[in-house]
């Protein structure tokens, strides 16, 4: 058998654009194109507006806009085919173009990632599947840089633990068991959480019924035995630490993040910040979304690791970024002086051809100093100190009540809701549930303070087990005490924090050693699972100074999965899960020992239900120190944030007068903000 | 030698030889007259299909009943079935690249026969056929254009999905002929229709019609090469010329000066056309060079393939085609290429002559050519005996030589192999080397499969390593249908031999089951399949809902269960519906979420979520649609009527809901007390919160109703001061932050008055907050009067601190010649005498 090849993101995306761009060239002719919305930016992840242009395409619309217009015979729609709305919208908009234009039109549909069930029996039941040509684009992970993949589903963290829908567990595991097929089994599945286990058993299961479905001749069977490129996958459910992401982000993409908001590698600041766009053609033109940017102050920022400054500025803590910025311009202005210093013709042709580089590098440096200075001004407040003042009491496992006052007043002066009820989740999940009394006090302060309408807000903040009396029968099973004992439906981090060393008192900013730079002091337990496997030794030498010695006995170097931590790992919710895949063949022992153990493997980290920028620094941070060992691949179902999370739970509309849904949104957002 | 030479049958065409292979012999009866039926064949040496010419007389045979019915016959003759028409006339026969038997008759019905016992889908041009009607039909490897009578072209580019489309419209006129060219050799990727109207030929495709200005028509036949690039065209003169697909450059043309229309007129490879009459064939090759064939038993037919033109008569089956050129360069008379003298030498060797040496080294620095060429001459050769001589040159030639890859020498032992199996005169399937190749060993496998050659099926696929599961299961799928045995003999038979064997799919050998009529037999068989998944839709067929719904939730793929859901809703009245959603959380879920979506603009479906909450008894849920509801409400009236709705599902148990009633009490309070303000006041208030609208009452100045609110709402001190603080700093009323400021305590201290005030620029009454302060850092005063711009009290409190460094930063501050300097100075003066 032919070595797998390893893993790259960069084959993932260029599968994504032939795909798309094979799909297209089957489109003869003109096109216009019509994109559901929440895939205009994983779209441009993948492929250039300018590229779509050279298929054909000669407008592109927005599936919710309604706004078709029947210019172009021909007609794609790409969407999500997993719910059942935008098959109707499709219809809708197919019945609309059919009713309204003149000549014929040819209809059709990429559905993203798959053509499912249900959307061909909305379409059969509105009367136009017989018109439309139906094929599958099938996109799972969106690349995000060139160790991030994320579904890019937005609502996911909705989706699975508000609404209990398992679409993304079973997505990420279609696509997880895409890169089994084309790598070769995982060898070890390793996890933690009820949606982990989830993900691990659709593995298993789609591994059987692709045996049972398929008898491949022994020709090629790359994707049912073991790979020897891999090391193993490591499913973490977001349920397990629902505090990490909560607590505010502190490193510098993170903060851009909390600020600004990040939506597919891409920010959207406004222009006196960073300044005006340097041509309007050359700006990142890679967002497939129609150019409709014209009176907006608004400028697009393409963040990913293509921006030297920006990959070297991305995962450090805030406080050591303006010292960086700092270095980056006086070697820039050395570098560019230099051109007096060159004497021979060589000497200044190497110099032009730089040149271009420069002007790039000057650019993305204004960027970064207008944001980080912006960053830095609103860290600079009295409020945001505040709100990181009880974060961090709180985290560290200060008397809950005893922050009791800063809240009240943190409500009573108008804070901006999500960061209060950020706040709110970090006392629930932390304390376990917060006292009846407490409760109501604090519900009684959201609601006059924020409006009524948060009586659903509130609801669903129970309903996610992030914000619930201590009294609640979902919260009756949570261990309060230090104890070892009931284990397992809540994550105790009264517990976890000695045992996993959480907080880290002496973190140094500059120049780190642990992961809980990221947080200044705290390390996300998320990652400190992460590191029960793949670092243990490191793990085991920082907790063994609290006197937790019953790990360290079977702490060899050997040993695998969550061995030695199996104790911690109860103490946090949900399944805990280690499983091996074999292959069947004697042959592959002998290829692994053939390949021998020197050469680097890579992790698959999945995130079910999303991952934060500071977990994806920390984890980038392990990845360094592991870089001979190890690489390491974070997989997720989208990006989140505390703000992203809450607005999953938060009741958008008010009893403001009614004019259309859109303005009364606003509003709110303004009362709010 | 009693084997005859290869190039025996052999006829020279300009440089080039082309060779007519008798694949068969006695192919048909010979009372069944050719003459009078239709012939087409299926590609890569397929079936072939019979059916009689419409159009022609035929004598009267009282002792046979006349029904019309299409025939299927195997390549040699064998037939394989007979299916009964009797809809009506047949406008269009032809076969797709998988041995699909495609019917279409005049009124746009297509009938597409998937395999070839006589199953079938079938569905409709469309598109005007039914008025107009079918005048004639062109095929491609999966598609195929219709011609109707008012000259429209419906092409139809897939059979799984047909979806008959309507092409470019064509100019008015008689179509004397028409071809079309595949898509996979168009330019533009798809179809591409070729039409001789008048003296020209019109090219086609989905969105226009180009005119190629030809002025030689018109023209009775146009046939496009395999590969696409080249068109042949046959005048009402009699003269054929050959042209680029393209129209641009003509290649060849030539006078067969004959007066009748030739039967055929077909490419033969990509370099020579056939033009066959009744029982003569014409080769014409590149330059005009001619070669007859000609055929004493009578009729002929001709069957385009990709390589070659199959030629039937009564009593033989011919393949026609170019000499492939590894062929040619072994055999040709007076051959000197190595590979000839190769073949020579293991002659010898046989004669055991010491030539076979000399041979050897004769050509001993082209050795691995000539091997090579052995092997591709064998796969190209049909005679076994010369496979085998050639094979056997190569295998002489190699173990002379001390290194080769014998890879391609294995495997062309084993494709002769499958090849000769499969063109033994039983199966029927005499495929050349080129046509397997492009034919791909699994598609020959399905192939078998049609004609229920399992035995081969399997051999050929265990042979060559292929999956065997999808021969089991068309084996279990034919047993299910036409075996007489009771089902419980069926099924266990089915299971003995399929169990154990990876990848059989029992859900499709269920279906068949069902299909044909037997539940329970499906059933049985369905427990078999492991994946959960592919049993959904045969069980909603079967009507086993509550089992579908199980299976889709247990594949964990949520398109089954919303699909399962979605045909459940339909057809369950609410109530049932429920009670089997009710017990399945995963399924409840997927059912609220959808309803939340609604039509995806926010419209959810309220009255499934009330009367789903209502049933299952989650009053808060319940509650909360209605809450979504009142938020809705365009008027403050109707908002709290939805809200008193709200409440009174929760005032069953209002001890535990105590907490959502009074705050549903109080928001209709607040509404109403909104709606009384803005009345009064002339202002908005409805949709703010209780702490806004208090802020907002204060800044306009309206403390007593502000007041009321804080009373009627039980707004805590602390809070209600802070908004009052904020109010007034926002509406810049200084004069009643004075006032507070005479109070003697605060509940929130007065830190916060002097940073508002401070921060709204106030610095004057900012500073009187200052001295209330308590509880400051030592030394914070300071910089807190510093803040206002008042040094000297920020000097005297630096003296208190006896604090000698920020005194003189502040005199260095001050200027010492200012008066603010010198009043430093003097306070200073008395504690930090140097």
């Amino acid at each position: 058998m032919a070595p797998q090849a390893g893993f790259e993101t960069e084959q993932v995306k260029d599968k994504a654009r032939k795909d798309l761009l094979h799909l297209l060239e089957g489109v003869r002719g003109k096109k216009t194109l019509v994109i559901e919305e929440k895939l205009g930016g994983p779209l441009g992840v993948i492929v250039k507006a300018s590229t779509l242009r050279d298929y054909g395409v000669e407008k592109i619309f927005f599936l919710e806009n309604k706004n078709t217009d029947t210019s172009q015979r021909n007609v794609v729609f790409i969407a999500r085919g997993e719910s059942a709305h935008n098959a109707n919208a499709i219809a809708d908009q197919i019945t609309r173009l059919q009713r309204e234009a003149q000549s014929p039109h040819e209809f059709h549909i990429f559905w993203v990632p798959r053509r499912t069930l249900l959307s061909d029996k909305v379409l059969e039941e509105a009367g136009v599947l017989g018109d439309t040509n139906v094929a599958e684009l099938p996109l799972y992970f969106f690349p995000l840089d060139k160790d991030v993949l994320s579904l890019e589903l937005d609502d996911s963290f909705r989706d699975l633990y508000l609404a209990k829908d398992p679409t993304p567990v079973y997505l990420t595991a279609r696509a997880l068991m895409g890169i089994q097929q084309k790598h070769g089994l995982f060898p070890r599945i390793i996890g933690k959480g009820d949606n982990a286990k989830r993900v691990s058993d659709l593995l298993l299961r789609m591994r059987q019924e692709l045996l049972a479905g398929e008898d491949v001749g022994e020709m090629d069977k790359v994707g049912l035995s073991p790979s020897n490129t891999i090391e193993s996958v490591i499913i973490i459910d977001r349920e397990v630490d629902f505090v990490t992401p909560l607590l505010t982000q502190l490193t510098y993409e993170g903060l851009i993040d909390e600020v600004f908001g990040i939506q597919n590698n891409q920010t959207e600041v406004d222009t006196t910040i960073v300044g005006a766009p340097p041509q309007p053609g050359k700006d990142s033109a890679s967002a497939a979304a129609p150019a409709s940017s014209g009176q907006t102050r608004k400028r697009k920022i393409q963040l990913d690791g293509s921006d030297k400054i920006f990959e070297q500025l991305r995962d450090t803590n805030l406080v050591v970024v303006g010292g960086l910025l700092n270095k980056i311009a006086r070697r820039l202005q050395s570098d560019y002086e230099s051109r007096h210093t060159s004497k021979t013709t060589a000497e200044l042709r190497e110099f032009v051809q730089k040149l271009p580089g420069y002007q790039a590098e000057q650019q993305s440096l204004k960027i970064h100093t207008g944001l980080a200075e912006e960053i830095i001004k609103h860290t600079g407040t009295e409020n945001f100190n505040k709100l990181l003042e009880v974060q961090q009491n709180l985290a560290a496992g200060a008397d809950p009540s005893s922050q009791f006052d800063a809240i009240e007043e943190l409500i009573a002066r108008d804070t901006p809701l999500p960061q209060v009820l950020r706040l709110l989740c970090v006392y629930s999940c932390i304390s376990g549930g917060i006292k009846t009394k407490e409760l109501d006090y604090f519900r009684r302060l959201i609601i006059h303070g924020y409006g009524y309408q948060h009586l659903l807000t509130l609801h669903n903040l129970e309903r996610l087990q992030m914000f619930l009396p201590r009294s609640s029968p979902l919260a009756s099973m949570i261990p309060m005490t230090g104890s070892v004992g009931a284990t397992g439906n809540k994550t105790n981090y009264t517990y976890l924090r000695k045992q996993l060393r959480l907080i880290v008192d002496e973190v140094n900013e500059q120049d780190p050693n642990d992961i809980a730079y990221v947080y200044s002091g705290y390390a996300p337990l998320s990652i400190r699972l992460v590191q029960c496997i793949l670092q243990k030794q490191y793990l085991l030498s920082i907790t063994r100074g609290n006197g937790v010695t019953n790990a360290s006995a079977s702490a060899g170097g050997g040993a695998q999965g969550w061995r030695g931590f199996d104790d911690a790992v109860k103490h946090a919710r949900g399944q805990t899960f280690d499983e091996v895949q074999k292959g069947e063949d004697k042959a592959v022992k002998a290829r692994a020992l053939l390949s021998g153990g020197g050469e680097q493997k890579t992790v698959f980290v999945v995130f079910v239900g999303g991952i934060s920028f500071t977990e994806i620094a920390a984890l980038r941070f392990i990845a360094n120190k592991e870089e001979a060992r190890r690489k390491i691949v974070i997989c997720t179902t989208s990006i989140i944030s505390g703000n992203r999370m809450m607005e999953a739970a938060m009741e958008k509309e008010s009893f403001e007068k009614r004019a259309p849904a859109s303005q009364a949104r606003n509003s709110t957002a303004e009362t709010t903000s | 030698m009693d084997v005859a030479h290869p190039t025996v049958g052999w006829e020279q065409l300009g440089e080039r030889f082309y060779r007519k292979i008798q694949l068969y012999t006695q192919v048909f009866d010979q009372d069944l007259d050719l003459d009078n039926y239709i012939v087409v064949g299926a590609p890569y040496s397929g079936a072939i299909a019979l059916y009689r010419d419409e159009d022609k007389l035929v004598a009267f045979q009282p002792t046979k009943a006349f029904k019309p019915s299409i025939d299927i016959y195997s390549c040699a003759g064998n037939p394989i079935r007979s299916i009964p028409w009797d809809k009506g006339s047949i406008k269009g026969l032809g076969w797709s690249e998988d041995e699909k038997l495609l019917i279409v008759t005049a009124d746009g019905i297509v009938r597409c026969y998937t395999d070839l016992q006589g199953e079938f889908t079938q569905f409709s041009l469309g598109n005007g056929s039914e008025e107009s009607n079918v005048k004639s039909c062109k095929f491609y490897d999966h598609g195929l254009v219709a011609l109707l009578n008012n000259n429209s072209l419906i092409s139809v580019s897939s059979y799984d999905e047909p979806r008959p489309k309507l092409l470019a419209a064509p100019p008015q006129g008689q179509v004397h002929s028409w071809s079309l060219i595949p898509p996979a050799y168009a330019l533009s990727r798809s179809v591409e229709v070729l039409l001789s109207i008048n003296q020209t030929i019109y090219v086609f495709d989905a969105s226009e019609c180009v005119d190629q200005y030809l002025d030689i028509g018109p023209f009775t036949h146009i046939c496009v090469s395999p590969n696409g690039k080249f068109v042949g065209l046959y005048t009402k003169t009699g003269r054929a010329h050959v042209i680029t697909s393209d129209f641009q450059s003509p290649l060849s043309e030539h006078d067969s000066k004959s007066k009748i229309p030739p039967k055929y007129f077909e490419w033969c490879g990509n370099d020579a056309v056939v033009i066959a009459w009744e029982d003569e064939v014409h080769l014409v090759g590149p330059g005009g060079a001619v070669t007859k064939f000609y055929y004493d038993s009578g009729r002929v037919h001709l069957l385009p393939d990709y390589d070659g033109v199959r030629i039937i008569a009564n009593d033989t089956c011919d393949f026609l085609q170019k000499v492939p050129s590894v062929i040619e360069e072994v055999f040709r008379l007076g051959a000197d290429s190595p590979a000839s003298i190769l073949l020579d030498a293991v002659e010898q060797l046989e004669m055991q002559s010491p030539k076979a040496d000399y041979n050897i080294q004769l050509i001993r620095p082209h050795l691995v050519e000539a091997v090579d060429t052995c092997v591709n001459a064998a796969g190209q050769e049909f005679s076994v005996h010369w496979q085998k001589q050639l094979l056997r040159a190569a295998s002489f030639g190699k173990s002379v030589l001390d290194i080769y890859n014998s890879d391609d020498f294995v495997d062309m032992c084993e494709t002769l192999r499958v090849l000769n199996a499969v063109r033994y005169y039983k199966i029927g399937l005499p495929l050349s080397y080129e046509q397997y190749q492009r034919l791909s060993p699994s598609n020959l496998i399905s192939r078998l499969l049609n004609r229920h050659e399992y035995l081969l099926a399997l051999r050929i696929a265990g042979y060559l390593r292929l999956p065997t599961d999808k021969i089991y299961v068309h084996w279990a799928t034919a047993k299910v249908r036409h075996s007489a045995e009771d089902d419980d003999t069926i099924c266990r038979k089915i299971v003995e031999k399929l169990s154990g064997k990876p990848g059989i799919s029992f859900e499709a050998i269920a279906r068949a089951a069902f299909d044909e009529g037997s539940g329970r037999l499906a059933t049985e068989l369905l427990n078999h399949e492991p994946r959960a998944g592919r049993q959904v839709p045969l069980l909603l067929s079967m009507e086993e809902d509550e089992l579908a719904l199980d299976k889709a939730i247990e594949s964990g793929d949520t398109d089954l269960v919303y699909f399962v859901l979605h045909q459940l809703r339909r057809k369950f009245p609410l109530t049932t519906f429920f009670r089997v959603i009710n017990s399945r959380p995963i399924a409840t879920a997927l059912v609220e979420a959808a309803a939340r979506d609604g039509d995806g603009e926010g419209h959810e479906d309220t009255a499934m979520l009330k009367d789903l909450y209502y049933q299952d008894d989650r009053r808060l849920d319940g509650a909360s649609v209605f809450i979504r509801e009142a938020l809705r409400q365009p008027e403050s009236r109707t908002a709290g009527d939805k809200l008193a709705l709200a409440s009174k599902l929760l005032m069953d148990n209002t001890k535990e809901n105590a907490f959502e009633l009074g705050a549903l009490k109080e928001a209709a309070v607040l509404l109403r007390m909104q709606e009384a303000f803005e009345r009064d006041l002339g202002d908005t208030y409805t949709g703010l919160s209780v702490n806004q609208t208090m802020f907002k009452l204060i800044r306009q100045g309206e403390h007593g109703r502000a007041k009321k609110i804080q009373g009627e709402f039980k707004v805590p001190e602390k809070v209600a001061w802070w908004i009052r603080l904020q109010a007034l700093v926002a509406s810049r009323n200084w004069h009643e932050i004075e006032d507070i400021a005479k109070q003697r305590k605060s509940p929130i201290g007065w830190e916060p008055f002097y940073n508002q005030t401070l921060q709204a620029g106030n610095q004057r009454l900012a500073a009187t907050f200052i001295p209330k302060c308590t509880g400051l850092e030592p030394g914070q005063t300071m910089t807190m009067y510093e803040k206002c711009g008042m040094r000297t009290k920020a000097a005297e409190e630096a003296v208190k601190m006896k604090d000698a460094e920020t005194w003189s930063r502040l005199l260095e501050a001050a200027g010492r010649n200012t008066a603010e300097g010198r009043e430093i100075e003097r306070i200073g003066l008395a504690v930090f005498r140097r």
